[in-house]
Formats: structure tokens, sequence, C-alpha cells
């Protein structure tokens, strides 16, 4: 679904994790643990029993293959079948190079498909749609938590209620927004705004920011002001950089959302030189030769990959924080 | 898109050589590297028309793209007040819906056949009479097909561009694998069946396939329907009567059931929408099926299939009288939106790129050097938009151009000598493809379908609809 | 009040002092949230409202038809349909998605050396792109002996199976997709959850002589009562929207077992070339909304006992 789809289960995570979490759940266990040994249901007692011993070291090491076969097999697999032939991946599947390897197929799929396009159009996707939640979760939750004008209740429920608005009912009304945008003038399809703009439109990150903010010291910022910093300064060199936790959390979210975002860049970005590799590759399916096309999924898939070897710890806590489903 | 089906008429017509929509896709990406910087400069500097036109489908190889670029410099050269610029394009429901409404279509594209009465109705199709008349070859259209262009009045919006029949692929390979000669192929449904066992036991794929998904299910059952002599839709004064339960349907899904059931030789999968199963056909899990007649460009330049392993029969037909081949065709038209110098420019080349190399024999041999030098299919069967003399005539100037191997797709045109050629059914032609869809499925996916229930439901839930308007 | 508010002077409000106040300031930084609130997400709310009570292809111009969407939608044949495998869905995607990760968790947080690599195989389906998993696991499923999990299979001696070729088996193929792609996130969340179970309450466990199982049954599980109740709902919700496995997978096939609602709106809205029914559409749409708003309301209240618990 849209990124709004997404987001709308992830949103209603959020009043929850964040209340219950604080911002730094890592750390909370860290303190909570120290006070004794950090454990867990087993007591060091229990761990010294030969049987438990055993029978634990039995049982994660089964946890472990299942989560490799589970987690690692299908992507092992695809990257075999990325440069196998075409028949041997269909005749043979899981046979291992019958008539060697077709290196060639990483090539074809990356330049002849023009995957570097997809993936362009991809990264600037994403890229768009976290500046634009960014800025929107951050100054909204600026205005709602710290500035708190007169009417800050009633747009704090306005923005609230559209969590309970599932995004499919937009989906109609906000393909037609798009067409005919209000104050902007033109059209809005087979351009970036299309999917940039919509998701800025996340009550689940202004909640979260905002929550966030609540929990800030105002102390901090009464001494600020008194040191005569405005709104903006205020914003700026305080708030925002005491805001790095969470604002680490809204990218992880806002990233992969876009990255996984289908419908919506389906329905406004009809354009095959503006579509994401979402988009594109369900399109291809059946116009490129399968070895070719399982290339481009390997190739589609490395990327993220990556991204995740590289930030484990922040996607990890993030989805802690209450990543949990996704449709 | 692709897997949720488009429209099977649809997608055929996508396919054929140039066509719309693999302009799309390579295009996209073909032209689109340089494009996504061309496309935003300023194009319409010194007062040059700029026409924006569908060129082909998302996916098509860069060879393709290469001959369509070749065919709009020589058309720009003769026509230097014109500034084209192709657009890939593949019509598929989904898009084309969103495209229609979000007012993204290029100045020049294709529609199915069928869609035309209604986008005409709804005032979406500009009004292109005029320029279609100053045509020397406007009055000799095949009627049949002309018809379907013209609204109140007499007034046209629409170019016919291409017509097929349906017909029966085959793989040449699979049936010489299974000790069956590729030169004999079958002509009747029960060789077809028997072939299919042979096929099935032999080689261990799928014998005989049919399309099931996205509507192209229901596209299929209607053209095996018409083989055997029966309708779906029948007009009754004005109103129309879906008449999917009628004894030829019933005789198509008993085939498919025996051939599922009894003798197993439809292989393992059963959830093929157009792309699916040219694929599959492709990659040699598929001995035959029923497609259209132009499938040999995409089969063998999309799915890498081997030429020498294509054959084209005809579809076979029944003893019943009303026994037919069911067709269908593209349409090329003009945005709506267009200004008089644009529809002006727009009928040029529709003029050039798809109609003057069936009647003029430069631009007939101009088309298929471009197409022959760059490896695209020359000789496609297809079905006259005018007559078949004229159609004739002109394979005979590209003769030296043709590489499609005739003598692998004869069988088509000599098994259509004298055959009626019938049209899609009028009346929310995709609903009643959609309904026909899960009867297809159920037939192939559930040894004790009720084959009359399911074809009485057909009947009620499309009439509702009809009635409904 | 916040202590920032209080400290202002209260003198009486004019345009001016509001300025002064700070009032035109906070409109500046409220700018990106009214824009972008505004004309992406109250604005169409409203606008499906009103698209339900009419009849509109974009084509030709709206009029109000009041409730015949509703009726139209109500009465549509296939509406029963899509409920149900909406339903059985979301049925199987507790069956298979709701155990296996609470297990998972609970094992892995007894790990004490690399938990991280376990975590990080568990959460790697859950990066692999959604788009990307479905069509590799489409063609995992090819139901021929010489598919990939047929060919698994084969080695233990199991016939092929039909995986989505038949409406039995379609639905719960798509689910074990969903659920591994899915189960990852639920396994991290469920270990944060598990990792902040007070170790007082084991210890005293034990005091009281509590076995391993005893201690699971009695102090684990209790704890993560509240995290199990909101994944619960969570998961409810999501499935109830569930799109993407069924489009991408089978297209609503075979013969119409695996049409869900969402796909129906889809179908509606944007499959008929000549001009789709977005009455229909944002009517089901709607109707959806309503049911979710329920269970979410239901979602609050529970996550609210959970977090003053």
């Amino acid at each position: 679904m849209t990124a709004s789809t997404e987001l709308t289960s992830e949103a209603l995570a959020a009043p929850a994790s964040v209340s219950a979490a604080p911002a730094r759940p890592v750390r909370r266990r860290r303190t909570r643990g120290s006070a004794g040994a950090e454990r867990g249901i087993l007591s060091v007692a229990d761990r010294r029993r030969p049987a438990v011993r055993a029978g634990t070291a039995v049982v994660h090491a089964l946890l472990l293959a299942a989560l490799a076969v589970a987690g690692l097999g299908p992507l092992l697999w695809l990257l075999k079948a990325a440069v196998t032939p075409t028949q041997d991946t269909l005749r043979t599947p899981m046979a291992l190079f019958p008539h060697g390897v077709d290196w060639a197929n990483l090539a074809t799929a990356w330049t002849t498909i023009h995957l570097d396009i997809q993936f362009f159009n991809t990264v600037a996707i994403a890229t768009g749609s976290w500046v634009v939640q960014v800025l929107v979760a951050t100054t909204g939750g600026y205005v709602l938590s710290v500035l708190r004008p007169r009417y800050a209740r009633l747009l704090h429920g306005a923005v609230l209620a559209t969590l309970f608005v599932p995004a499919v009912v937009l989906l109609v009304p906000l393909y037609l927004t798009i067409l005919r945008p209000p104050l902007i003038g033109a059209s809005l399809i087979n351009t970036y705004w299309a999917v940039w703009l919509p998701a800025g439109a996340s009550a689940f990150n202004v909640v979260l920011v905002t929550r966030f903010f609540d929990n800030l010291p105002r102390e901090v910022f009464e001494a600020a002001r008194t040191d005569g910093a405005g709104p903006f300064r205020l914003f700026w060199s305080i708030v925002l950089p005491m805001s790095k936790p969470i604002l680490g959390v809204v990218s992880v979210f806002a990233i992969i959302a876009a990255w996984k975002d289908y419908l919506w860049p389906l329905l406004v970005l009809a354009d095959p030189r503006v579509q994401p590799l979402s988009v594109r590759l369900p399109a291809l399916q059946q116009t490129i030769e399968l070895d070719v096309y399982l290339a481009a999924l390997a190739i589609s898939t490395v990327v993220p990959i990556l991204l995740f070897a590289v930030f484990q710890r922040m996607f990890l806590r993030s989805a802690g924080l209450g990543g949990a489903v996704k449709g | 898109m692709r897997a949720a089906g488009p429209r099977p008429f649809t997608h055929r017509k996508a396919q054929t050589m140039k066509s719309p929509r693999r302009a799309t896709a390579l295009a996209v990406v073909g032209l689109a590297s340089v494009g996504l910087l061309s496309a935003c400069a300023p194009a319409g500097d010194s007062g040059k028309t700029k026409l924006t036109v569908a060129s082909l489908i998302p996916g098509t190889e860069q060879a393709a793209f290469d001959a369509f670029d070749a065919r709009v410099a020589e058309f720009e050269k003769a026509n230097p007040d014109i500034d084209v610029e192709g657009v890939e394009y593949e019509w598929t429901a989904e898009t084309f819906t969103t495209q229609l409404a979000g007012g993204t279509l290029p100045d020049v594209y294709r529609i199915p056949l069928t869609d035309a009465k209604t986008l005409i109705a709804n005032g979406q199709l500009a009004d292109i009479t005029a320029e279609v008349q100053a045509l020397p070859y406007y009055d000799k259209f095949n009627p049949s097909v002309f018809e379907a262009v013209q609204g109140d009045g007499g007034k046209i919006y629409g170019i016919p561009r291409e017509a097929y029949g349906m017909g029966l692929e085959y793989n040449r390979a699979l049936f010489e694998e299974a000790g069956l000669d590729p030169d004999q192929p079958p002509t009747t449904w029960d060789e077809v069946r028997e072939y299919a066992k042979t096929i099935a036991e032999k080689t261990g794929q799928a014998g005989y396939m049919q399309m099931t998904q996205g509507n192209t299910g229901g596209w299929q059952l209607t053209a095996a329907t018409v083989a055997r002599g029966g309708r779906m839709e029948e007009q009754d004064g004005d109103s129309w009567t879906v008449t999917a339960d009628n004894d030829a349907t019933r005789e198509a899904l008993q085939f498919l059931k025996d051939l599922r059931w009894t003798d197993n030789s439809m292989g393992s999968n059963f959830l093929f929408d157009w792309g699916g199963i040219n694929q599959a056909f492709a990659a040699g899990q598929i001995g035959m099926y029923t497609g259209g007649s132009d499938l040999f460009t995409s089969l063998t330049r999309e799915n890498n299939l081997d030429p020498d392993a294509y054959g084209l029969a005809a579809i076979p037909i029944t003893e019943d009288p009303d026994a037919a081949v069911m067709g269908g065709g593209t349409l090329n038209v003009v945005n709506v939106k267009a200004s008089d110098a644009v529809k002006a420019a727009a009928v040029k080349w529709i003029d050039f790129y798809d109609v003057s190399k069936l009647v003029d024999e430069d631009a007939a041999v101009a088309d298929a050097k471009i197409l022959a030098d760059s490896d695209q299919a020359v000789g496609t069967p297809s079905l006259p938009i005018f007559d078949q003399a004229t159609l004739d005539t002109s394979r005979g100037w590209i003769a030296d151009y043709i590489n499609v191997p005739q003598d692998q797709v004869a069988f088509f045109a000599e098994g259509n000598q004298g055959r009626t050629i019938v049209g899609e059914p009028p009346a929310h032609t995709q609903e009643l493809y959609a309904a026909l869809d899960v009867v297809v499925q159920a037939v192939l996916t559930d040894q004790n379908a009720d084959i009359d229930a399911l074809l009485a439901k057909v009947n009620t839930d499309v009439q509702a609809l009809i009635d409904a308007d | 009040m916040t202590a920032l508010e209080r400290s202002r002077p209260s003198a009486p409000r004019t345009p001016l002092t509001w300025a002064r106040g700070g009032g035109l300031s906070t409109l500046v930084f409220l700018l990106p949230l009214l824009f972008v609130f505004g004309i992406f997400s109250w604005k169409p709310i409203v606008e499906a409202l009103v698209m339900s009570l009419q009849k509109t292809n974009l084509v030709t111009p709206a009029t109000f038809v009041g409730l015949d969407n509703f009726a139209k939608v109500l009465s549509d044949p296939q509406l029963g349909t899509a409920v149900l495998n909406t339903g059985w869905f979301a049925l199987l995607a507790l069956v298979f998605g709701y155990p296996i990760p609470l297990v998972a968790a609970v094992l892995m947080s007894e790990v004490r050396r690399g938990r991280g690599l376990f975590s990080a195989l568990a959460y790697l389906p859950v990066v692999v792109p959604p788009v990307v998993a479905v069509l590799l696991w489409k063609f995992f499923y090819d139901a021929s002996p010489t598919g990939v999990f047929n060919t698994i299979l084969g080695w233990a001696g199991i016939p092929p199976q039909p995986w989505l070729q038949t409406a039995a088996t379609a639905m719960p193929s798509l689910v074990l997709e969903a659920t591994w792609a899915a189960a990852g996130g639920t396994v991290i969340i469920y270990l944060a959850a598990l990792t902040s179970v007070a170790p007082d309450l084991y210890d005293a466990a034990e005091i009281d002589g509590a076995g391993i199982w005893h201690k699971i049954w009695h102090v684990t599980l209790p704890q993560l009562r509240g995290v199990l109740l909101v994944t619960l709902i969570l998961q409810v919700l999501g499935t109830a929207q569930v799109f993407l496995e069924p489009f991408l997978f089978t297209g609503g096939g075979p013969a119409g077992s695996t049409m869900t609602i969402l796909l129906l709106i889809y179908k509606y809205a944007f499959q008929n070339s000549l001009g789709g029914d977005y009455g229909a559409a944002t009517a089901l749409s709607v109707l959806l909304a309503i049911v979710l708003a329920l269970l979410s309301l239901l979602y609050l209240r529970a996550t609210k006992r959970w977090s003053t618990e």
C-alpha cells in the first residue's frame, strides 16, 4: 500500500511504544540490568545444570539453523539464480550451476533494463520522502509540544484523528488531489512530489516526535529563552540537537516505507522514467528472460541488505520501538 | 500491472511489433536515459509542433527502440515543422484508466477496438474527421473495422492500426521432442487433445494451456466458444443478453476439464495472464495455447524464444455453422486535448508510421528495411484492416525483408481461408471476461467444479450490469 | 499551559501582540504540517466521504446518488467472498505468524553470545523489498515437480504441492510468504519486551522454587501480555488491508479464492479501462474504515491499560 497505509498500523503502535519505552529503550535496559548480572528466564544456577546447558545449546543451534535457512536461504538462492542460465533454474532449481555460471545476467539486468534509472528514482523518492517527513514532523512536533499555541489541542486532535483512517480510504481522493492539487495548480502526476508530499502527512511521525519533545526537560527551553533565544534559535540550536534519537527512528521508518511502497507510486508514477524499483520490477516480470529478471531482483535486494548491515543497530532498535506489523 | 492482469485484448495488441505497450517500457528506459533530460527541456522552440506519440512497450529491447528512433528521424526529416517524442506506452486496463483520468496519455496512443465506442461516447477521443478524410485511402478501410472508430453523424475518432485473429501457437521443438510432426499441427480439438497428451507424456511439460488470469481467461474462453459456434452475448433489439451458458462454452470447458483431469496434460501451473503464458511458452514449458496471430515478435524478442521453435496454426473450429474465428484489433487515436495543429501532425504520424506501409510501396519497403536491419520481425501474420488483396500486395512489396519464418506460420493463413471473423462481445466486455476468468480457473483447479452453476452465475452477474446501464 | 506560555506577559490580545508574542513564528513552524496534512490528509478524507455518496468515473460529472454506492457494494456477490477471504487471511496469519515469533523470541532472549547474529538473521527478510519477496516466492511456488519448493519436498519424499494453484492452498501459501516477510519485525518487538522484564520477578519466582517452564508460564508470558495484545490487534489491522500478496501472487485467483477487500476496492476503482467506479470504491473503503476504526479504539484501550500497568 501507500506509505501512509503502512504507517497506519505503525502509527497506531506509536503511543503505546513511546509511552512504554521513552527516549532510549536500549539504555533503559542497560541501567536496569546493571543492578545485578544481566539475566533472563534462566538463572545462574539453571545455567550451571548440565542438562539445561546441553538443552539450551541444542535448542539454540537448531534455532540458529532454522533462522539461517529461513532468513538467509531464499536470498542465497536468489544470488545463485541471478548468475544461472534460465533453463537450469527452471529444470533443476536447486542444483548448483550444472551448466556453469552466467555472469552476464547481472550486467544485462543493469544495463538493458536500466536498473540504474530505477535505482536513482528509488533513492530520490526515499530521500525526498525522508526530508518532507522529517520537516513536517519536527516543525509540527515543535509547535504542538514546545510552542503550544491555544489551538494546539485542537490541532493535535486533528492529526491524531487521521490515525484512524486507513490509507485505502484516501486512495481515490488522494489520487484526484494529485491530479488537481489546490494551491499548486499543475498536476503532480509523474513527479516525485506525488509521493513525497503525501508521505509527509504521517500522523505517526508527528505523534512520535511530539511525545519525544514532551519528555525533553522544559528548564533547558526556559533557560534558552531567558538568554534571549527566539523560537527559531530554540528550534535549531536546542530542540533539534536533542532530538537525534527520535530523528533516527523517524528516518529509518521513512526510508523503509519509501523503499517498500508499491500501490501508491504505481498509481501516480505511470511514467517508467520516474518509477522506483518496486513498481518497475513487477511490470518487467514477463517481458524479460527469467535469468536476467532474477538478476534484477537480486540487485534490487542487495542495496537494502547492505544498508541493513551498516545500520543494523538502528534498524533493530526502531523495529523494537514499534515497527512490527507492516501490512 | 501485468501480474494483475491487463485485459486480454489489450495484451495482445500490445505486443505487436512496434506496439505501444512496449513502447513505454523500453522507451522509457532507452529514451529515458537521454530523455530524462530532454523531456524536460523546452522542445517547442522555433514554432515547431511538438507531438508525443506512443512508442514501444516497457521491456522492449534496445534494437527495437533504435528502429523506432530511425523512423522518427525519417518522419521529422520529411516534416521539419513537427517534433516527435516517443513515450513508452503499454495498454493495460489499470494504467490506462489512471492515465486517462490523469491526462497523461501521449498525443497519439493505441486502444483496443472494443473500447472505442465508449470512449467516443464519453468525449474522450479527439474528432479527427477532417484529417482522416484527407487521407487517400480513408474510404477503403474494412467497413466492419472502421465502424468502430465512427461516432454520431459519421464523425471519425480513430484510425485502425492492425487486426489479428486467434490462432493456435505451438512449440515446434516440443512437438519434435514428443515425436510429433511440427509440420502437421492439429486441425481439430480432438487432435489438440491427443497431441497435448502425447507432449505431456513424452516431455513432462504441459501439452496444452490456456490463459486464465486478468480477464484473459474469459477472453480465450470466448474465443474457444466462438470456435465451437457459440456466442457469449446476443443482441436482442437494442439490448444485449448474456448467453454464457451456451453449449459451445460448456463444450469448451469440458475440453479443458478432460485435458486437465482425465489426461493430466496441462501441467501444474494454472494462473497465467498474457505475459505469463508467453513467458512459459518461450521457456519450453507449454506445448500449445491459443493466442493472437501476432505473438511472434513478443515471444522471440522479449521472451527469447528460438524463432525455429515457433509454430502458428489456425484455431480449430467445429462443424457448427456459426463456428468462427474470434478476432480483434488496435486503433490509433488522438488525445482529446490536442490542438488542430497537433491533430494534423498526429494523423500525419499515424499515416507515416502505421498505415502507409500497407498501401504505399515506398513506405512499405522503407519500414521493412529499418525493421529488418535492426533485427525486428517483418511479416508477422495478421488480418487485413483494408482487404485481403491489399494485405497480400503489401506483403509482396516487402518479400525480400520478411524474416518471420513463413513456412512455420503459413498454417494460420491456410487454415483460415473462407472462415468468418467474429468480434469480441461488446457489452461490458471486461466484466464478462473477469467473471469468466473465475469459471476457467475453477475448472482447472477444482476437479468437481460445477460448470453449469458457474456459467449460470456469470449470466446473472453480468446481465445485472448490463441491465443497470 | 506550559512554562513558556506562563512567562508571557498577559496583555490584551491584538494581532500585533499576537505576532510579537510569537504567534506569527508559530504559524511559520506550522506551515509544513498544515500544508501537507491539509491537502494530502484532511481534504481527501472529507472528499472520500463525499465521493462515497456520488456516482463518478472522473469522466462524466459527478452526481449525488445518496446511499446507492453502499447498497451496490453491499449487494455485490464478490463482497461476501472478499470479507471471508480477508478473514481467512487474518486467521491464518495469526496461526502462522503469532506463535512462531513468540517462541523464537523467548528462545533468543536466552542466547548469551551472538544474539546480534540471531536478530540479524531473523530480521533479514523484513529488509527485502516486499515486492521482490513476493516475486521471488512466486517463483518458489512453481507447482511443477521442478519448482523450488517442490524440489525440496521431493528430497523428503513428499509429492509436489499445488501451492498457488488451487483454491484450498493458495491462501495459506500467501500467508506463508507474508509471515516470512514480517515475522522478523515481531520477533524484535518481543525481544525488546522480554529484555525489559524485571529480573527481580524471576528472582522472586526462583525463591518460590519455580522451574524453567513455570517461570516462562507464570512470569514471562504474563509480562508480555500487553505486547501480545498490541501485536495481535496490529496484525488484525494490517491483515485487514492486505493487498500486495494477492495482487502480485494470484490476482485474486484461483476462482476468486484470494480476492480480498482491498483488491476489490482496487478493482472497482482502477480495473476498468473505461473509467472506474470511484463511488463504489470509496464507499467500500469507508465501510472498511469504520470497522478498522472500531478495532483501533479497542487497541487504544488495550494499550492504555498496558502502559498504565
